[in-house]
């Protein structure tokens, strides 16, 4: 059975580190700045925004305008609409007449449309960002069938525990020392009792609690039982898995009790309403903090989900990359390129810095001694893992991740003593796999 | 005899002047041929394509699966059984409830009730919304931080009733939703038919002293044949076919599943496989069967 997802040679992790933490250092004199790509890109390119939020929608706005005011090439930028939607679509979209550039997610998405033709290769206009460009980004994307890069990373973000300091000082709690398991539970049952929700969690969108699943199963389990199952190579039917889901019902208690009415905006909203402890997500809607007021930006903060296991301790965290690809079915693929090329470069990145981007930014020449204290913060906590997910969903097949995986953890939050039934079935559907074209 | 006979023939030949069968082919032609090339072609590619393996992306990458798809939708689907029931509910609900009411209404609206001009209006209203923009409407309702929580005294998003992702009632309040158009709709054709039954008729049957029900199933009812076909095979279909509304209120998540869904997350979605094109094959089956059925035993009666 090919039904495997191939997984880089490479470790991310290293590379990563050593760039995101020490990036200035890396600066050697005398690269050329290759601000813009290949000669043959000209012509007016058309950009879409994988977002349908206003702050995100600001930022691609300042992308297009700064590209502009460099080049000279008129950049047209829409939003994605629904990214969920957009998301679904992408292989139909990529088919007929998309923009010539996307912002898109680095791993499985990226590599299985490559693979199918529908992306241009952008291994010359990674090459043109030379040291801009950190080896462990450049591994992350590149994918594994032929050794080709077809997203320019741009930011990436840690799945962590966030929460309001604030918040947490009223109830006279700390979590910034909350090391394991016995400290986190004691941490959900005080917020609890001061009348809050201790951990808020939405999955209306199928993918949300994703988050929560991965987070357990490699504190439990560790990084590689993680891979191994979602490719097929673990069972999920192994006491080891069924582990998992125990360890998330115990802490459905602590949770809202609309898990499946909300989606991540929820989850985001009730944090920013005070309403809840913690959330684990992903830190990209910083932003949306920061357009509320620089007050509540700067009341947020991050800490790695807790140790469970002490064979695993922490070691293990979900920081995808995001970026941005060129279609090859597009007006203008060269232009796209070039376009994608830009806004992994420097110029491009404080283009989107200078418009309320707090994401963390995959370049070496951004100093990252600028970043603000939740950005340092979100170093740190990537910085103590020794293996990068890109979270279930780019981690594992589509046919696989979403309808089979995302469907089954909403049955389980529907029905927590379903446990069994759903490894099983889960397991089943898993085997009915055909191979992955 | 003979004659004349001839020269009714020929009158008839006649009939069909060059112009006339320009005009016919034209008219007959053209939407056959459209309804062929978007509708059967497309059906009888589905289900030759429930029978592979392809992403649907590259023709040359799809491989011959045979039954393997069925399979797996019969026996490894974590969602097909539940997607079956809830259609079924769906149906269920629509037949002896939806339907049944929209009927009524229309009889009190055709019996000029006071303010039948009223309610006439007020049902139907939702009739001119598309079931995606219901979806969108009661989804800001009923939603956290919705009108409907609001008034219920749970504004914050907190202590929102769980009410799409509670499976305990979601059921019924997504029927409920369905029903508010489907209601309308119901009564309108209905009521289009009840004003073409002769009103003689009806004052016939109350001279004779039958009873207001006696007057609706015995005349009524049967006048209304023609229709009746027409509300059956609407109810079928509409039951069958539900999608827009779940897609707006679940998106391609699938937390209600029914079939119209799981055809598009595995035909359409990141996940495309010819999985949804075997569900497509079950769905397009469970619909015809019933309906072809229908239409048989009315037409045979209207052929005797």
């Amino acid at each position: 059975m090919s039904n495997e997802v191939k997984e880089n040679g490479v470790s991310r992790r290293t590379v990563l580190k050593g760039a995101a933490i020490g990036g200035a250092g890396l600066l050697g004199g005398g690269t050329l700045l290759s601000s813009c790509g290949s000669d043959e890109a000209s012509g007016p390119v058309k950009f879409t925004a994988r977002t349908n939020n206003e702050t995100g929608l600001k930022i691609a706005q300042a992308l297009a305008d700064a590209y502009k005011a460099e080049t000279g090439i008129d950049v047209t930028m829409q939003g994605s609409g629904d990214t969920n939607a957009f998301q679904d679509g992408i292989s139909q979209y990529l088919q007929g007449t998309p923009d010539d550039a996307f912002q898109w997610m680095a791993g499985f998405r990226t590599n299985f449309r490559a693979d199918q033709g529908l992306l241009v290769d952008l291994s010359e206009n990674i090459a043109n960002l030379g040291d801009q460009m950190p080896a462990g980004f450049v591994s992350g994307a590149t994918n594994p069938s032929d050794g080709k890069q077809y997203i320019i990373p741009t930011t990436w973000y840690p799945w962590g525990l966030h929460y309001r300091k604030s918040t947490m000082k009223e109830i006279g709690l700390d979590p910034e020392g909350l090391y394991n398991l016995d400290d986190f539970m004691k941490l959900l049952e005080g917020t609890k009792k001061k009348g809050l929700i201790g951990y808020a969690l939405g999955d209306k969108g199928g993918w949300e609690a994703m988050g929560t699943f991965s987070i357990l199963n490699v504190r439990l389990n560790g990084y590689k039982y993680h891979i191994d199952l979602l490719n097929g190579r673990a069972k999920w039917t192994d006491q080891k898995t069924i582990d998992v889901f125990n360890q998330f019902a115990a802490m459905i208690p602590y949770m809202n009790d609309n898990v499946l009415d909300i989606s991540w905006e929820g989850m985001r909203d009730l944090l920013l309403q005070k309403k809840c402890g913690a959330i684990l997500m992903g830190s990209w809607w910083a932003n949306d903090f920061k357009a509320k007021s620089q007050e509540d930006y700067d009341d947020l903060w991050i800490v790695p989900f807790p140790e469970i296991n002490p064979e695993f301790a922490r070691d293990t965290i979900d920081a995808p990359v995001d970026g941005v690809c060129a279609a090859a079915n597009s007006g203008n693929p060269a232009g796209g390129a070039a376009f994608a090329e830009w806004c992994g470069s420097e110029a491009g990145m404080l283009a989107a810095q200078a418009a309320g981007d707090t994401s963390l930014y995959a370049n070496s020449r951004l100093d990252s001694s600028g970043y603000d204290a939740f950005n340092k913060q979100k170093l740190a906590v990537i910085g103590e893992a020794k293996n990068v997910m890109n979270f279930l969903d780019r981690d594992c097949r589509n046919d696989f991740a979403g309808p089979i995986v995302g469907v089954q953890i909403q049955n389980f939050l529907k029905n927590p003593k379903d446990i069994n039934k759903i490894c099983e079935e889960t397991q089943a559907a898993w085997d009915a796999l055909p191979p992955l074209a | 005899m003979s004659q004349s006979a001839t020269k009714i023939r020929t009158r008839r030949r006649r009939a069909f002047t060059r112009k006339d069968i320009f005009t016919l082919s034209l008219f007959l032609g053209v939407p056959t041929f459209l309804h062929l090339f978007w509708v059967w072609i497309p059906a009888l590619a589905t289900i030759g394509l429930s029978f592979t393996y392809w992403n649907g992306v590259h023709l040359s990458d799809i491989k011959w699966a045979g039954l393997a798809n069925y399979n797996t939708v019969f026996t490894a689907s974590p969602q097909f059984y539940d997607a079956l029931l809830n259609n079924a509910y769906w149906l269920l609900w629509f037949t002896f409830i939806a339907t049944p009411l929209g009927v009524l209404l229309a009889y009190q609206v055709d019996r000029a009730i006071r303010g039948h001009k009223v309610y006439e209006s007020v049902y139907y209203i939702p009739v001119v919304l598309s079931l995606a923009i219901i979806g969108i409407i009661w989804r800001f309702m009923l939603g956290p931080a919705g009108l409907v929580q609001v008034l219920l005294g749970n504004p914050g998003i907190e202590d929102a009733i769980p009410i799409f992702g509670n499976y305990s009632i979601n059921t019924y309040v997504i029927l409920s939703i369905a029903s508010w158009r489907h209601i309308g709709y119901i009564m309108l054709l209905y009521l289009a038919g009840l004003k073409s039954v002769d009103a003689s008729l009806r004052e016939a049957a109350v001279i004779d002293g039958a009873t207001e029900w006696q007057t609706f199933r015995k005349i009524v009812l049967p006048a209304m044949a023609p229709v009746n076909t027409i509300i059956i095979v609407i109810t079928v279909i509409e039951s069958l076919r539900a999608f827009d509304l779940i897609y707006i209120l679940y998106g391609t998540s699938t937390g209600w599943p029914i079939l119209g869904m799981l055809v598009f997350v595995n035909i359409y979605g990141q996940a495309a496989s010819m999985l949804g094109a075997a569900y497509a094959v079950i769905l397009f089956l469970l619909s015809i069967i019933p309906i072809v059925f229908y239409l048989r035993t009315v037409f045979k009666e209207d052929i005797k």
